[in-house]
């Protein structure tokens, strides 16, 4: 009899045992190739980018070994240093504008209006359509004799009295400010809708003992909203950044490979772009890449220091 | 009084915004049916409904506008299949199954939303000429599908959905002996059509727009997207503007229809993701 139950006992456990690795292989099976994908793809090729950052790797691959000669080059590059002068500078302004923009979008937006939803529906399309698309259509606006000119010649503004004269996408002063402002704008839908989440889940409770202990609206947005939008305000300007620190698609649609007039719309991600396919320099595209990534890191590590730690868990 | 003052001012913002927000797909549009003359006396409308330029850019550019699109579909179409069998399968196996080093992987998953595309740029397109895959022949497509085939926002999106469907579901089908292939197939999966549409959308619209990738990869020009066409013009037509325009407009339909015929779902899904995310 005792006999009898051990031998079942280790049935069990043996036809336990032969389930529980049955489900491995099942779930090794079904994460195979994504995780096979990620790992050639996304994190060995990291290392292969720093060791291609090492040489002076041309068309024919590894020439010679620089050491850190790809890097110390990047830094007496004065158009690289155009180039991330320009990112970072894009970045300062744009993070905050298209932020600050969703903001008032989504506070708009949530009030109780009749509509909300068609202009929730509006507001977002533009972060829909392509880079392409809408970089092409700003390119005609913005021309000397395109829309935009002639609006401000409607409110008044002499047009060939201005200091670029209305070239606003050829001025090497205006060039990148133009960009500024082109995607601040298709961006602040998909911001907006990120505040607006983030709204969405707050307790109106908060907001009815305001009002009822005599708060006025602006104190309830200033010391009750803003403050329960920390989760949302982290998240947009972290994305927001290492989006603009990429920049690259409206630079080239609009300045050229060049990122013309006069280097005005060179980019980090345009030189990495000039360093490999034009100038055939791939040990130093790599470089470049490394130091982009390091810079997007080290400010997104910045920023979660900023915001605090349980910001980017949220709330909800 | 002062309420309603303050309502007329918020409906006046709102407004306004949304004629920034639309006026620049409209002037798209009408643009396309002026003549080249007419392009420049800024009116909204045209004088007459010239089609001239959608029969240029249908009969006169190289590559033809059927092969940009054909291109653009067919890669967006695979990528979205690939993502939706490659997303769900690993979504699934990350909420339900268990097996070894199972967190950890799913940390390395999260990890690649980390690395930008640029510091990838160099070594995927070196690796991929040492594969012969930077070509004018079609294997340059699989370079791209190989590229893309997998998100980690998706992973992450169907893992999480999976979670939430309730065990009972799974634990029934189980004792009725069906294995976690069936299981998968035939109860969640079938649960899941809201994430199956919100990764369809997010990576049909993705794909479809992206520009960055395809000026890499898509070098010769019977391989090009709409957006890589549109840039490639740029310097062909300078101030031709109708024909641009045209392929502007066309390039932008199916992401309008998708939206016109969705949008309050992509809105919502898009509300969810970013709570999540």
């Amino acid at each position: 009899m005792a006999t009898d139950l051990t031998e079942l006992n280790t049935a069990r456990v043996r036809s336990r045992h032969a389930r529980n690795l049955k489900e491995y292989i099942t779930g090794w099976s079904f994460i195979a190739a994504p995780m096979s994908l990620f790992a050639v793809l996304s994190l060995g090729i990291l290392l292969y980018a720093v060791y291609i950052s090492r040489y002076d790797w041309g068309l024919l691959g590894a020439r010679q070994y620089l050491g850190w000669g790809n890097f110390t080059h990047s830094i007496h590059d004065p158009v690289f240093l155009r180039a991330i002068r320009n990112s970072l500078l894009y970045a300062a302004l744009v993070v905050p504008l298209q932020s600050a923009l969703g903001l008032v979008l989504a506070l708009l937006v949530n009030s109780k209006i009749k509509g909300s939803n068609f202009f929730r529906a509006t507001f977002y399309f533009p972060s829909m359509a392509s880079s392409a698309a809408i970089t092409t259509l700003f390119i005609l606006l913005m021309t000397p004799a395109g829309l935009f000119n002639k609006i401000l010649h409607f409110f008044g503004v002499n047009i060939s009295n201005l200091f670029n004269q209305g070239q606003w996408l050829s001025d090497s002063r205006t060039a990148l400010y133009s960009v500024i402002v082109l995607n601040a704008w298709t961006t602040s839908g998909t911001m907006m809708l990120f505040y607006l989440a983030n709204l969405q889940g707050i307790d109106g409770s908060y907001e009815e003992v305001a009002k009822t202990d005599g708060a006025n609206r602006w104190q309830i947005l200033r010391y009750i909203t803003m403050p329960l939008l920390k989760p949302a305000h982290f998240f947009v300007i972290t994305t927001g950044m290492i989006g603009a620190l990429q920049l690259y698609d409206q630079a080239i649609l609009a300045g050229g490979a060049d990122g013309s007039p006069n280097y005005s719309l060179m980019t980090m991600v345009l030189y990495i772009y000039n360093a490999c396919f034009r100038q055939f320099k791939f040990g130093y595209g790599a470089a470049i890449g490394l130091e982009l990534f390091v810079i997007i890191f080290s400010l997104t590590l910045a920023q979660r220091f900023l915001f605090g730690s349980r910001a980017w868990k949220g709330d909800n | 009084m002062k309420i309603k003052l303050g309502k007329y001012l918020l409906l006046g913002a709102l407004i306004t915004y949304s004629f920034i927000s639309f006026i620049p797909f409209i002037w798209s549009i009408s643009t396309s049916f002026k003549t080249e003359s007419e392009v420049y006396l800024n009116h909204l409308l045209p004088q007459h409904l010239n089609t001239s330029a959608y029969v240029q850019i249908a009969t006169k550019i190289t590559p033809t506008l059927y092969s940009l699109f054909f291109n653009s579909l067919f890669i967006a179409v695979t990528v979205v299949i690939l993502h939706l069998i490659l997303g769900s399968t690993a979504g699934y196996a990350f909420a339900r199954l268990r097996f070894p080093g199972r967190d950890i992987l799913f940390y390395m998953v999260l990890a690649t939303m980390m690395i930008p595309d640029q510091l990838r740029v160099v070594p995927v397109y070196i690796l991929f000429v040492k594969m012969g895959l930077i070509s004018g022949h079609p294997s340059n497509y699989l370079a791209i599908f190989l590229l893309k085939a997998v998100g980690a926002l998706d992973i992450f999106l169907f893992r999480q959905y999976f979670l939430n469907i309730p065990k009972d579901l799974e634990d029934a089908a189980r004792i009725d002996g069906a294995g976690p292939l069936q299981i998968f197939t035939r109860i969640m999966l079938p649960n899941a059509m809201p994430i199956v549409a919100t990764v369809s959308i997010l990576t049909f619209q993705g794909t479809w727009n992206d520009l960055f990738w395809p000026s890499i990869i898509l070098q010769a020009p019977n391989h090009w997207t709409l957006p890589f066409g549109i840039l490639q013009f740029q310097g062909q037509f300078q101030t031709d503007w109708p024909p641009m325009m045209a392929l502007v407009v066309l390039s932008t339909l199916p992401i309008l229809l998708i939206y016109l015929a969705a949008q309050k779902f992509i809105i919502n899904m898009q509300l969810g993701t970013a709570v999540k995310g």
